[in-house]
């Protein structure tokens, strides 16, 4: 019992959230008979969630830094509107109107950026203005028509690596992306491993370092081979390709560079972290401009899985990111969450979702359950935490060979 | 660097236990179109996903329940569906029928051009789509479509607007306004141009004439099928037009905008018009019994559930479902065979019949 918790990595109890998805997937597979886990059904699960999940990236980021985004939905709908019609009328190749979706993100992003950390407006009330000013735009650009979009540009949110090399019976692209994510990990941590014993910091024991990667990779590779298995011509779809580069580039970028460790701060303590010197302003500007770059980037994701842009695109979207961010263990008042805790918050909505529909459980009851799941992963957050112990956060990033960082984040946010 | 390998080893052994080894069709020939598989028929047990759109309106939830029970009495596994959440959630439930194994799978779009992806893995897994309602735009992946023939609809109206003014005052001219749908409804156009079929002709004789001299379906439109737009648009041709001149007929698309219309005629203070309307709705069907709208149309639910179960009963057999219109409705890129039904136009002297299966609308009529 002592080995596995070590294993876990203290308190098993603190694992809450994969432990609820793994339930959730052992749930359902035996309700369904099987199907849950069919490739087919969870590469569905990957292409029709991806973009909330690009969003929850984001998102996580805004919320650890105190605020919220509500304009998401919206800003996902124009770009996606703006790109389609540039494409369609223009003509411009479908690269460039990723690029363009993209710089109009980041305009966006700007403007809602430049209210709240230069004017400092709450960004509760920017975004709330900005979900009506750019569901407004997308209408008046797209005339509430649908419009199209080519084939190409429908890749990035309905495509699948393709088929290369020899028959092997998976799809050997996906095999390749799945090993190398695995060897990058495993030399990651023996690398880590490594510096903490130059530096004579304590190591833990061998033996309980390999389970744990063992698991971890075991846990990529079905996944991976799951989807590698998919039917021909399916396999990982390059919108999960996408997801996984944002949350390695993302998790990177919050946890072990300095603008990353800011965010943290200034949602911890402003006052604190600015007298440390962090310049709390541009933080806050560029968290906002991320979440809009993100929200563009998914709402063109999406359009190209519609293969088309509508009126609608959007709506609701800031709900399910915001949830899968607290789910995902962040805390509404700053200073807490991460990356990975948000996707996989996202991926528990996600897999609640898709097996409810499997069941052919209502969209009324599905609805009531995915609400007191919500409440449910956060009371469960709060309790612990009240308890001493460290938040399911903290566990998910320790797990993630990212001990070190975690204590200051804790300690920043019991500062405020 | 021995824990290393056989942590991989360890790793590698767990990944395939857990996900079984590689692909079941791997070899085997591409599954044909559903149309070809089709004709082979499928077991009588099978399931059918219905995906619906938003539960928002009264024949939604009528159609849910009618399609369980139906299918259900026919023998399949029915999976029916709401997709509250918006296009995404719909997006995946049709993928959830597909892995579920449907059939066939009848769908009631959202928004018909955002699914391409979703129908063509349905189409992929051998299931057959029919579009049911709406029609799937811009996509080969469809392969029947029920719905009331909506230009038929168009013509009703017309045709009930002239037989309402002659009615009330035996010889023309009559002076009429003509309201459309919302332009982004591909089926505003078709009810507009069913109902221009009958009324131009008499307005380039001069039976009818079009005092604001609007009478281009862009002049014509409301957007979003929206209730305030119809009234001041109404409310600004009262003013216009009709401070001293009587009007005698309105062209009204829906039943909704009709009483919106009425609304602003009454404001004016003027003695109300021939109005049409369609959608058979509570407060125009009172209206009607009360003298006040014209018309309206029934498009009975019940019917259209019951051609699209008579469908799938035919795909099931393997026999080739009834369709009566094979060149009307193009989707962008294919011509999608349907099976239009007959509307019903409704005035106060037939009501009483009209609404006698429904259980809401016969106790307005008594």
């Amino acid at each position: 019992m002592n080995k596995l918790k070590e294993i876990f990595g203290g308190d098993i109890r603190q694992f809450g959230m994969i432990f609820a998805l793994v339930f959730l997937l052992v749930f359902f597979e035996v309700a369904t008979g099987g199907l849950v886990l069919d490739p087919g059904n969870v590469i569905n699960i990957f292409q029709g969630n991806s973009y909330i999940l690009v969003m929850a990236i984001g998102m996580v980021l805004v919320i650890i830094a105190g605020h919220i985004d509500l304009s998401v939905g919206s800003v996902a709908a124009f770009a996606g509107i703006v790109v389609a019609i540039a494409m369609r009328d223009w003509g411009i190749p479908w690269w460039a109107g990723i690029l363009l979706g993209l710089v109009i993100g980041a305009l966006v992003g700007a403007w809602q950026g430049f209210w709240v950390a230069v004017v400092g407006i709450p960004a509760f009330i920017v975004t709330l203005a900005g979900m009506l000013i750019f569901r407004g735009a997308n209408q008046y650009v797209g005339k509430s028509l649908t419009i199209p979009v080519p084939e190409q540009f429908q890749m990035i949110g309905a495509g699948y690596l393709p088929e290369v090399g020899p028959r092997t019976g998976y799809n050997n692209l996906t095999l390749l992306i799945g090993i190398a994510l695995c060897a990058a990990i495993v030399f990651g941590a023996l690398r880590n491993r490594r510096n903490q014993r130059k530096i004579g910091a304590d190591v833990e024991s061998g033996t309980v370092l390999g389970i744990r990667l063992a698991l971890i990779c075991a846990a990529i590779l079905a996944v991976i081979l799951t989807m590698a298995s998919g039917r021909r011509g399916t396999s990982l779809p390059i919108s999960a390709l996408i997801l996984g580069a944002l949350v390695l580039l993302y998790g990177f970028l919050s946890t072990r560079t300095i603008i990353g460790r800011h965010i943290y701060a200034v949602g911890g303590n402003r006052h604190a972290a600015e007298l440390s010197g962090v310049r709390s302003k541009r933080v806050n500007f560029l968290v906002m401009m991320n979440m809009s770059v993100l929200a563009a980037l998914a709402g063109m994701m999406f359009v190209a899985r519609s293969n088309a842009s509508g009126p609608f695109d959007g709506v609701g979207w800031e709900l399910d990111a915001i949830a899968a961010v607290f789910i995902g263990g962040a805390a509404v008042t700053g200073g807490v969450g991460t990356v990975v805790g948000a996707v996989i918050g996202g991926l528990v909505m996600a897999v609640l979702n898709n097996g409810l529909q499997l069941l052919g459980v209502g969209a009324d009851w599905t609805q009531i359950i995915k609400g007191l799941v919500l409440l449910a992963a956060v009371a469960f957050d709060v309790y612990n935490k009240s308890q001493g112990r460290r938040s399911i956060t903290g566990l998910l990033m320790q797990n993630f060979g990212r001990r070190s960082t975690e204590e200051t984040t804790e300690k920043v946010g019991q500062e405020s | 660097m021995r824990t290393l390998t056989k942590m991989m080893a360890v790793s590698a052994v767990t990944a395939l236990a857990l996900t079984g080894c590689g692909r079941a069709d791997e070899g085997s020939t591409d599954t044909g179109s559903g149309g070809e598989s089709a004709a082979a028929g499928f077991p009588a047990d099978s399931t059918i996903g219905v995906s619906l759109p938003q539960k928002t309106s009264e024949n939604w939830v009528l159609a849910e329940q009618l399609f369980k029970d139906g299918l259900s009495e026919a023998g399949f596994k029915a999976d029916v569906q709401f997709a509250n959440g918006g296009v995404g959630e719909q997006q995946n439930q049709l993928q959830s029928m597909v892995t579920k194994g449907a059939k066939v799978v009848v769908v009631g779009a959202i928004d018909g051009s955002q699914l391409g992806t979703q129908l063509k893995a349905a189409k992929d897994s051998g299931a057959t789509v029919i579009a049911y309602d709406r029609l799937l735009l811009n996509t080969d992946a469809v392969d029947y479509y029920v719905a009331y023939d909506n230009f038929k609809v168009g013509e009703l109206q017309g045709q009930a607007l002239l037989d309402g003014m002659k009615a009330k005052k035996p010889n023309g001219p009559y002076n009429i306004e003509l309201f459309a749908g919302s332009p982004d409804d591909a089926n505003a156009k078709v009810f507009f141009d069913g109902a221009m079929k009958v009324l131009q002709p008499k307005i380039d004789d001069g039976t009818l004439k079009v005092v604001s001299g609007q009478t281009q379906f862009t002049q014509a439109v409301t957007q979003g099928w929206k209730a305030e737009n119809a009234q001041k648009r109404m409310d600004t041709l009262m003013s216009g037009s009709y401070s001293s001149t009587p009007i005698d007929g309105v062209l009204s698309p829906n039943d909704t905008l009709a009483r919106a219309i009425m609304t602003s005629v009454k404001a004016a203070g003027k003695p109300l018009p021939v109005v049409t309307g369609q959608d058979s709705e509570v407060e125009s069907v009172k209206s009607i019994m009360a003298g006040e709208q014209y018309s309206t149309i029934n498009k009975d639910t019940r019917n259209l559930v019951k051609a699209t179960i008579d469908m799938v009963k035919a795909l099931q057999k393997g026999e080739k479902p009834t369709v009566n219109d094979t060149e009307q409705y193009d989707n962008g890129v294919k011509v999608v065979p349907a099976n239009l039904l007959e509307p019903v136009i409704v005035t106060k002297e037939n009501a009483k019949e009209a609404y006698a299966n429904d259980p809401t609308l016969s106790k307005l009529t008594q």
